[in-house]
């Protein structure tokens, strides 16, 4: 008898010490539930059970430790009121389902005026969805996806669905299908966000005049990915190690009008790769260190190249498919294109006396041969270039007519400074001796 | 042992050992000083990267003359006789020579790099998985051009030779062989790209820069097309073990069949 009380009481004691999932999920959504509008919900450093939906103009604030913990069966928090504020928490295990009739996220918003700040996301299908809504502001939000090997089995870090006029701002995305995926999404901005290890750092579908400035994609497949989309401007953008095969720093696809300013393009395969785009300004930006600067295929007319640092590419300009109607000046301005292009300016005006051409043959055998991309740091190319520019069967690339001129100053830094002072110390102590014998009178020992 | 200490306290007194290892230190501090003004996430990887197309260009042919002249010098100083004549044959002494030459050039470069982590540590974030990578691969082309090195000098006759076949395998690898197959790129197919695929792995430094950019997964391999699925048909570093395993073997072997005793200055 006493065995059989004491195993009820265990019984009990268990039962009483598991959590609730539904009662705590029902906890939170009635404590949400029984605000005003207008109201602050502060909620403490522990776990709580979601989903939970907020019909109310509230705020909720969290902890460092708290936690919005989804059942996998749908969105953890669906956001259906407008003027909703979610600051500091973490919200994760939203449904991972790609069969359901909806895509799930951690946050998704369907509403106008919302301001989700500082939240982090993970274990999510999507990190924050914003559908039909407007005017919304994310921000200083941490995504993590389900990897880089998890591409069809996730979603993206932020998915921007007919939503306009939103800013995107200070947001770290990481390992997600897309980080940024618009689709339908007119006029948002995009400000200071970084995005790494995904497939598209940005993928942009059927979207106009957004605005993307500071932001970094690095270590993507793709950096961004401009694709039916016109007026759109980028500036103070950095595409750096975007690397992989066939990867591209920034691809503007059937892109009209997009002014791309300042960016730094940097150790990717291809830094700029243009397919059908037309009407593109490409002004100031650093092309550099990439395997090929800027892809252009001859479906893309119109672009204007200018005030561009395009240097130390392995090859510069590839342009493929046939030569289209671009312009690499604009107003007596063209590019810079470092020391392998040498460049006389007599008069010292800052622009070179005589025109900038690069001629290839390379062109053909990327056209053709998708393996070519796997030769392009081999130092064969070079030779490959050099050998058919013999036998005349290149091709002109680009034709700079105002090629830009810096004016080189000796800087050695302080590395150099050292390098150069100790071989000084060297001599002056044990070298006198030898550099007399090697080059003083005829060799002879003085 | 004794092959180990005799070929260190040799190289100690020459200056080609000290010149190679000059270089490698003082191309990778200054990499290290243009990398680290860069201002950017991951710059970690940027310098791996750097560093190893930057060695692509020292370590070949610093290796294959060190090998090389390892080599020769038993045979211009009459060593080489006098190890045969006591009881050792040509392939074992080929051996402990080999694993001699390769343990003193390899021993202070990996020394050096792990001294190196010291400064780099005050710049990044150091992932020791990926400088284990990047070691690994360099580790890899040192073992490869030196046993082609010690190749080349157990066939030379003279130090004329060496230099004439030291470059001749330079620029093979370097320039001809990648140009061959650049030659050939039209005609790849479906059919023919596993072949295709093999001769391209066969050249150490593209094994080498491929493993070592997959493995810091920079270089990634996702959504690859069918033609590109098949020319990587084995993993990255399996394609670099076989590349070594092979070039080291054949290397070794043509060395103790093709050998020459005698050498002249």
């Amino acid at each position: 008898m006493k065995k059989l009380a004491f195993l009820f009481f265990l019984t009990i004691g268990i039962l009483i010490s598991l959590p609730n999932q539904s009662l705590a999920a029902e906890n939170l959504q009635k404590k949400i539930d029984s605000l005003e509008g207008g109201a602050v919900l502060r909620l403490e450093n522990k776990t709580y059970e979601g989903n939970i939906t907020i019909n109310k103009p509230v705020e909720i604030i969290g902890q460092k430790g708290t936690v919005i913990k989804g059942d996998r069966t749908g969105n953890v928090i669906s956001v259906r009121s407008p003027n909703v504020k979610i600051r500091n928490l973490t919200v994760m295990n939203s449904s991972l389902d790609r069969n359901s009739p909806e895509e799930y996220a951690a946050i998704k918003v369907y509403t106008n005026h919302n301001l989700i700040d500082g939240v982090t996301i993970k274990h999510s299908f999507h990190g924050i969805y914003l559908s039909q809504a407007h005017h919304n502001t994310i921000k200083n939000c941490h995504i993590t996806g389900l990897g880089k090997g998890q591409i069809a089995n996730q979603g993206n870090g932020l998915h921007i669905y007919y939503a306009n006029d939103n800013v995107l701002k200070n947001n770290v995305v990481q390992a997600t299908r897309d980080g940024m995926f618009f689709d339908y999404a007119n006029g948002n901005s995009i400000i200071n966000n970084k995005i790494s290890d995904t497939r598209y750092g940005l993928h942009y579908m059927y979207s106009d005049l957004n605005s993307f400035e500071d932001n970094t994609f690095t270590f993507n497949t793709g950096g961004a990915a401009i694709m039916n989309s016109n007026d759109i401007d980028l500036k103070n953008n950095k595409f750096i190690f975007n690397y992989g095969y066939k990867s591209f720093g920034l691809l503007l696809l059937q892109a009209q009008n997009t002014a791309i300013e300042d960016n730094t393009f940097f150790l990717n395969q291809r830094g700029l790769y243009l397919d059908q785009a037309t009407n593109s300004s490409i002004k100031g930006n650093k092309i550099m260190k990439n395997q090929i600067g800027i892809e252009l295929w001859a479906s893309s007319n119109e672009q204007v190249f200018s005030l561009n640092d395009i240097e130390e590419n392995i090859i510069p300009v590839a342009t493929l498919g046939g030569e289209g109607r671009n312009s690499w000046s604009d107003k007596g301005k063209g590019n810079y294109w470092g020391n392998s292009f040498p460049v006389l300016d007599l008069n010292q005006d800052g622009i070179g006396d005589e025109p900038v051409a690069y001629q290839s043959s390379l062109y053909e055998l990327i056209e053709d041969q998708e393996l070519t991309y796997l030769f392009l740091k081999s130092p064969a190319t070079q030779i490959y270039e050099k050998l058919n520019q013999f036998f005349h069967q290149d091709k002109r690339m680009f034709e700079d007519p105002h090629p830009l001129v810096k004016k080189e100053e000796m800087n050695f830094g302080w590395f150099g400074w050292l390098v150069a002072g100790m071989i000084l110390f060297v001599i002056l102590i044990k070298g006198r001796q030898w550099i007399c014998i090697t080059f003083g009178r005829n060799g002879r020992k003085i | 042992m004794h092959y180990v200490w005799k070929e260190w306290k040799e190289n100690l007194k020459g200056k080609g050992l000290w010149l190679s290892f000059a270089i490698i230190v003082l191309v990778s501090i200054s990499l290290l000083v243009r990398s680290s003004s860069l201002s950017i996430d991951k710059g970690f990887y940027v310098l791996l990267i750097n560093l190893f197309d930057a060695f692509v260009y020292f370590i070949p042919i610093l290796c294959l003359f060190l090998g090389a002249f390892a080599l020769f010098q038993e045979k211009e100083q009459k060593t080489l006789i006098m190890l045969l004549t006591r009881r050792d044959s040509f392939p074992s002494f080929l051996f402990k020579k080999s694993i001699a030459v390769q343990s003193v050039l390899l021993g202070p470069m990996i020394l050096w790099f792990f001294l190196y982590v010291i400064p780099l540590k005050f710049f990044y974030q150091i992932e020791w998985s990926a400088y284990g990578f990047y070691l690994l691969s360099v580790i890899c082309l040192v073992l490869v051009f030196t046993q082609i090195g010690i190749f080349v000098g157990s066939i030379s006759r003279t130090r004329m030779q060496i230099v004439g076949f030291t470059i001749a395998i330079w620029f093979y690898f370097f320039f001809l062989h990648d140009f061959i197959l650049l030659s050939f790129l039209p005609d790849v197919s479906y059919e023919n790209v596993k072949l295709f695929s093999s001769l391209y792995f066969l050249n150490p430094l593209q094994a080498a820069r491929m493993f070592l950019e997959s493995s810091l997964g920079v270089y990634s391999f996702e959504h690859m097309s069918k033609l590109l699925q098949s020319f990587m048909w084995m993993k990255p570093g399996l394609f670099l073990l076989g590349n070594v395993i092979l070039l080291v073997l054949l290397s070794f072997v043509c060395g103790a069949a093709f050998h020459r005793k005698e050498g002249s200055e």
